[in-house]
């Protein structure tokens, strides 16, 4: 299943600092940024195409949860970062948002994308899920959650 | 015995190294029993209008991802029928559109299709349904004998050149 294993305890952000959505997104790539070693331009630039495809319409769900996406060239493995927030952030939704599913995938590998996509947004319908998800404290009960 | 048991042979291409692995594999199967072979790989538009729906996708992003699935699929099948021509084995191909599992199902029925060959089938990491993989599902629902490939060690890829 491409998007558990792109699952990642070392990239999971409990309780995330940020205060709006920009900083939402900073966050959540700095964390993968740091985690694979990446350069500031390389950063940026994946900040730069995930804002660019939020300008194209907020991916915050109604339900709380938002899903920030990109496809990046060069990319070997689909990554997906995980962040709770304790104070919801403005993403752009009708509601703010308190969960966030950064996926970063190949753009040569379309079809992993959606899986992925798909996948997170199937496992969110589930309001129990997300009320779990919300009230976990740290990183391993985050991890957890997907993997009972 | 085995050209009894298999004549039309389908394999399923979802654009991953298992699935073509999958492919080398019902290639040298098609050959040895004498069987039809047919490769489909499916356009997952389903989990596309699933995705504008849930907000997760603009339209505009879905009609780039379903040209990016449309040359996806047309670059796996075009590998897969050079694959099939190095080995002499004739086989017929489909780019499909809509649920893969449904689809496939509905493709072994109208076939006749009698044996279904699989890449990857994902070990259990997580009991939620929501996660279940488009493979997993087929392997449940397929109503021919499904034969699932695995190859980590390689040996169907050196065994595919070497014949």
């Amino acid at each position: 299943m491409a998007f558990l294993e792109a699952i990642d305890k070392n990239l999971i952000s409990i309780p995330m600092t940020a205060r709006n959505g920009k900083e939402a997104v900073d966050e959540l790539v700095s964390l993968y940024a740091s985690y694979c070693g990446l350069s500031e331009k390389e950063k940026d630039d994946i900040i730069s195409l995930v804002m660019d495809r939020e300008h194209l319409g907020s991916t915050a769900m109604e339900n709380g949860i938002a899903i920030p996406h990109a496809k990046i060239e060069g990319l070997k493995k689909p990554a997906v970062v995980i962040g709770v927030s304790r104070l919801p952030i403005d993403f752009g939704g009708e509601k703010p948002s308190s969960i966030f599913f950064l996926v970063l995938a190949p753009a040569d590998n379309p079809a992993e994308h959606i899986q992925i996509l798909s996948s997170i947004a199937k496992i969110v319908s589930s309001q129990l899920f997300v009320r779990m998800l919300s009230s976990s404290k740290t990183k391993e009960d985050v991890y957890q959650l997907f993997f009972d | 015995m085995i050209n009894t048991l298999y004549r039309n042979i389908l394999v399923y291409l979802d654009g991953s190294e298992g699935s073509m692995t999958a492919a080398m594999y019902a290639i040298l199967l098609a050959s040895a029993s004498k069987a039809s072979l047919h490769a489909v790989y499916v356009v997952n538009t389903k989990a596309l209008g699933d995705l504008v729906r849930s907000r997760i996708f603009v339209d505009q992003e879905k009609a780039e991802f379903l040209s990016d699935l449309k040359k996806d699929a047309g670059r796996h099948i075009r590998h897969t029928e050079r694959l099939a021509a190095s080995k002499d084995v004739a086989i017929t191909t489909a780019s499909l559109e809509g649920s893969p599992h449904k689809e496939i199902v509905s493709y072994i029925k109208e076939n006749d299709i009698d044996l279904l060959v699989l890449g990857s089938v994902n070990a259990i990491r997580s009991r939620r349904d929501e996660l279940t993989s488009e493979n997993d599902r087929m392997l449940r629902t397929s109503p021919c004998p499904v034969l699932v490939v695995r190859d980590s060690d390689d040996s169907i890829w050196q065994q595919f050149e070497e014949v």
